[in-house]
């Protein structure tokens, strides 16, 4: 019976997390996939679920440029194939705070490993997709997502990637990940996703 | 206190609190229940000779389902209708038979449906002062036998509250059941669905000009969102603007010449309005906030819309030069999708009530808001072309759904196939 009240308790306390969108500020797993997954309905999402944030945030992004080869001869480095180069995972998505647009230190991190291996691979051009959970309403979610693939598309320029080389489209809430209707499919959704359209 | 104490005490509050938002789910009341509808019998109608019987039926079938749908006038029932012995050569006395079975008014005339036209020829009789209310000679090909039942329908209902009826209204909306966000058209009662376009992309939003002659939505087709026109009688697709950003929440003003949207680039999204003849897009607002979901208001002069600025969503008001912007809610910690009524004093917007969308009604004149809370969440509420009732959708089944208030104010299920969303409501298609 107390078991069954604190699970009452824990979704009436999610309920009201949900509720106060603003003060969103509870933290957020850094290394995303390592959630266990919530059943089938997640498990779709869970497919396509980038690699561990851990691995890319791990390399050290600032001794990176000078080093690598100029961007014609790491190109030939790389697969052939675009669906197969986007396949490789070389570039992490970045996550998100619910209505947020504002790059989190995870993100920072992982813009960081993406900027310098863009920086590497200069012939390199990519779409970043803006997407979001199902909470707020389609065309409010769709200017949100336009606002975080512009958040990510700033950073990196800040970085040192060409701006010329980067395009932006928000998807909003249209192509979700996971498509369950709980926390643990909404944080896979508020998103920035990298395509690689040419190499 | 114990643990377990003081869990119970905590959870005790829970009961109280969402009895306290849970009232009954009712939206607009035009009309309170048990109040009477003027009652309508349909008296002889007889087809001249020669007619296809056929036409006339399907003439006769959509008179009836509007009478018995529609929320001020009501089709006496056919028990009532069995009683009345008419005698063909005493009207009069046939007359006060209807009156005496609970009949207010006596619809009865003839048909013609002959050379592909129907014609049909009826008189109203108001059964309490015996006079002829109405009487109206209605021609049309004979395909479009519904729509002139619909006509009538309509003349009945302003006959009786100085309104158009809502029987040839329809909506276009957002639905999935292709495999791909369509827009798609249907009547009013949710019959005669249509679907529209067939981009296998995503289409979002659309909306209507004021004449129903056109209709204005956003989609995915180039690969990203833009703002196109479409003739739902011809099929023809325009584009109305390609500005960097989303291209979204098209709204079009009262006299249906301009178009105000969302857009904007590097990741900003502002209030722009075109002429729907094309030209550069005017820019309205240009706080580094997200401004969407713009509502133009019925006198033309102003546009609600949606801003972030403040932190999270919250309704804004401007005139339509982009001036005099003054926010609107404050009570709510989320307000989007304003919907203004056909009179210009009310807003419908949707907001948040305990993590979940609710529909709320905000009086312009007195500031009061008014939120009905209902099953599951509730969202992008329209109103109905002559202000008396509301649609939304909800997803209290599972799966997004469009439902239409009842005169009551009681919703009811419109669509089931797919997921069906993004309602606008247009008094008729042209």
């Amino acid at each position: 019976m107390l078991r069954r009240l604190g699970n009452i308790l824990v979704i009436a306390g999610l309920a009201a997390g949900a509720l106060d969108l603003s003060a969103c500020r509870r933290p957020k797993p850094v290394v995303a996939p390592e959630l266990p997954p919530s059943g089938a309905a997640t498990s779709a999402g869970a497919a396509t679920a980038p690699t561990p944030l851990a691995s890319t945030v791990r390399e050290e992004p600032t001794v990176a440029t000078a080093e690598l080869p100029e961007g014609a001869v790491a190109a030939q480095e790389l697969p052939a194939d675009l669906a197969a180069l986007n396949q490789a995972g070389y570039l992490a998505d970045v996550y998100f705070d619910t209505n947020k647009h504002e790059l989190r230190p995870d993100a920072r991190q992982a813009l960081a490993a993406n900027a310098s291996w863009l920086r590497a691979h200069r012939t390199v051009r990519i779409l970043v997709e803006g997407h979001c959970d199902e909470r707020n309403t389609e065309e409010y979610n769709l200017a949100l997502g336009w606002r975080r693939a512009h958040a990510v598309k700033d950073y990196l320029v800040s970085l040192g990637v060409e701006a010329s080389r980067i395009e932006t489209l928000s998807l909003g809430e249209e192509k979700p990940f996971a498509t369950c209707h709980e926390e643990s499919c909404w944080w896979q959704n508020r998103r920035a996703h990298f395509v690689i359209t040419a190499r | 206190m114990s643990k377990l104490a003081r869990l119970l005490s905590i959870l005790a509050l829970f009961p109280a609190l969402r009895l306290g938002v849970a009232q009954e789910e009712v939206y607009l009341k035009v009309t309170t229940p048990g109040v009477q509808r003027v009652v309508i019998a349909l008296g002889e109608l007889p087809l001249l000779a020669g007619g296809d019987p056929l036409v006339a039926s399907r003439f006769l079938e959509a008179l009836r389902s509007d009478l018995r749908q529609s929320a001020v006038m009501s089709l006496l029932s056919e028990e009532a209708a069995r009683l009345v012995e008419v005698d063909p050569k005493n009207a009069l006395l046939t007359r006060q038979r209807y009156r005496s079975v609970g009949a207010h008014f006596l619809l009865e005339g003839n048909l013609i449906a002959s050379a592909g036209q129907l014609v049909a020829e009826v008189r109203l009789f108001d059964l309490a002062s015996g006079e002829v209310a109405y009487s109206r000679r209605l021609q049309a090909a004979a395909p479009l036998a519904a729509t002139m039942a619909h006509t009538l329908a309509n003349e009945l209902v302003r006959l009786l509250t100085g309104r158009t009826g809502p029987f040839l209204s329809r909506f276009a909306f957002i639905s999935d059941r292709s495999g791909h966000k369509e827009v798609f058209l249907m009547r009013w009662d949710g019959s005669e669905v249509q679907q529209l376009t067939n981009h296998k992309s995503v289409a979002l939003a659309p909306a209507w000009s004021p004449a129903g002659d056109w209709l204005v939505f956003t989609s995915f087709l180039s690969g990203r969102p833009q703002l196109y026109s479409l003739r739902p009688t011809e099929g023809f697709l325009k584009p109305i603007s390609s500005l960097p950003g989303v291209n979204s929440s098209a709204t079009l003003s009262p006299d249906g010449t301009r178009v105000a949207f969302a857009a904007g680039d590097g990741g900003n999204t502002d209030i722009y309005v075109v002429p729907v003849t094309g030209g550069t897009p005017e820019r309205l607002t240009s706080s580094s906030a997200i401004e969407t979901q713009p509502a133009w208001a019925p006198n033309g002069r102003q546009i609600v819309f949606t801003s972030s600025a403040a932190g999270s969503p919250q309704l804004y008001i401007m005139d339509v030069e982009g001036t005099n912007i003054r926010r609107l809610t404050f009570a709510d910690t989320f307000a989007d999708e304003a919907a203004w009524a056909p009179d210009g004093v009310r807003l419908a917007y949707t907001t948040l009530v305990e993590g979940r969308f609710q529909i709320a009604i905000l009086d312009l004149r007195t500031m009061t808001r008014t939120v009905v809370a209902g099953p599951g969440n509730n969202e992008s509420p329209c109103w109905s072309p002559d202000g008396s009732t509301l649609a939304f959708v909800s997803d209290r089944t599972g799966r997004h759904q469009i439902y239409v208030t009842d005169p009551e104010g009681i919703p009811r299920q419109l669509t089931s196939e797919g997921s069906n969303t993004s309602p606008a409501w247009v008094a008729s298609v042209r």
